[in-house]
């Protein structure tokens, strides 16, 4: 719906084709899991950064198209990357193809880790599927891909309205951080939090849209946190990326998840 | 204002910032991670953790004033730091933008960013009109 690109002759962000910002009246919006190279058999592509590049904004497409969108749709980019050298030298050229003139706003992060250590890049996507609402609100969750893991690639979001959730830590009312050196207390205590906040907005866990979980131990993540993310979800599952890094804002936190969710 | 800050009894934020916004009206603005150009494209502040952080928070307010609005639309900020030393003067610097407070409000420390002489950079998400 009526998007407006700002800042658009900006010299900066112009030749790399990225926007500084752009805004939309939001009216139907699909949110992207984060997406990589991977192949339908679970492994990944061969070649390294470019063939991973290729396969990752193919896979989006697919999600994208499934949506009734398109790629000069997309609103915001994020890249996660875990070689920077590898991008610039192959994998920029192959993302700048699936845009063509259109530009989102766009971050870009070097991570320490993916969800698979051969994982170079990680791509999701925020689309203004630039209608109005149809009908009532409603999430729509979807698959283009038979991925048996926990997440939906795309989930759409119908009217209503956005809420943004800060990113959530393990810590108690009273300020001090619970689950010290626990990973999976903290991991309880976060989605305990998110909850809250949740309930607090009138939502529910279903509620949730997009979802980020940044830890400083993928594998520790994997099987601490996993149980009580499923837990909380029960299969209703958002889009949602994980990513490794080297830390938060205190040394005492071990993981911190952000939502997006939506309301009527 | 075009949103609501979310309070919950039952988790509260470590610091000045609401646990989260919602947005009931206008437009939704994406802002690209915003880092310490200058508007010719020069990184100003090269190893100066204070200097970035005052260029990075003049951007995004640059950014949300040609947007029509201003840095109190904002619903939620990521602000990505490459070292965590840096923290305690991005949030000094950040107090300076939001005498108020924060809109919700996320801190990671990353690997790195696009650029190596970039030492921070911050996105978020307005509802402005």
């Amino acid at each position: 719906m009526e998007r407006r690109d700002i800042r658009a002759d900006s010299p900066t962000e112009k030749e790399r084709g990225f926007m500084p910002a752009v805004s939309i009246n939001p009216g139907r919006l699909l949110f992207t899991a984060g997406m990589t190279g991977r192949q339908s058999d679970g492994s990944m592509v061969e070649g390294g950064m470019g063939p991973q590049t290729q396969r990752t904004f193919e896979r989006l497409r697919a999600i994208v198209e499934r949506a009734g969108g398109s790629f000069e749709q997309s609103i915001k980019q994020m890249l996660y990357v875990t070689d920077l050298e590898a991008y610039y030298a192959q994998g920029r050229a192959a993302r700048t193809g699936f845009f063509q003139q259109s530009r989102p706003a766009s971050t870009g992060l070097v991570v320490r880790r993916l969800a698979d250590p051969a994982m170079l890049i990680e791509v999701e996507l925020v689309v203004d599927l630039q209608e109005p609402p149809q009908g009532g609100f409603k999430l729509e969750k979807f698959d283009v891909e038979a991925h048996g893991l926990d997440f939906f690639q795309g989930v759409m979001v119908n009217g209503g309205r956005l809420i943004y959730l800060a990113g959530q830590v393990a810590n108690n009312p009273d300020g001090s951080v619970a689950g010290v050196g626990d990973l999976s207390a903290q991991a309880q205590k976060v989605y305990d939090n998110i909850g809250y906040v949740l309930q607090a907005a009138g939502a529910t866990a279903a509620s949730a849209v997009k979802e980020t979980t940044w830890t400083l131990d993928l594998e520790a993540w994997r099987e601490h946190g996993t149980p009580v993310r499923r837990a909380f979800y029960q299969g209703d599952f958002p889009a949602s990326t994980l990513v490794e890094i080297p830390g938060l804002a205190r040394p005492e936190f071990l993981v911190e998840i952000e939502v997006i969710a939506a309301v009527a | 204002m075009a949103h609501t800050a979310i309070v919950s009894e039952q988790a509260k934020p470590v610091a000045n910032y609401q646990m989260a916004t919602r947005q009931d009206s206008g437009r939704l603005v994406y802002i690209s991670g915003q880092v310490a150009w200058d508007a010719a494209g020069n990184t100003v502040g090269r190893g100066d953790i204070r200097a970035q952080a005052r260029q990075v928070f003049q951007n995004l307010r640059q950014v949300l004033q040609e947007a029509g609005g201003d840095l109190s639309d904002l619903l939620k900020m990521t602000t990505y730091v490459t070292r965590i030393d840096d923290y305690p003067t991005v949030v000094e610097v950040r107090q300076e933008f939001f005498p108020d407070g924060l809109p919700a409000s996320t801190l990671i420390v990353v690997a790195s960013l696009f650029h190596a002489d970039w030492l921070l950079e911050v996105e978020g998400m307005a509802a402005i009109g």
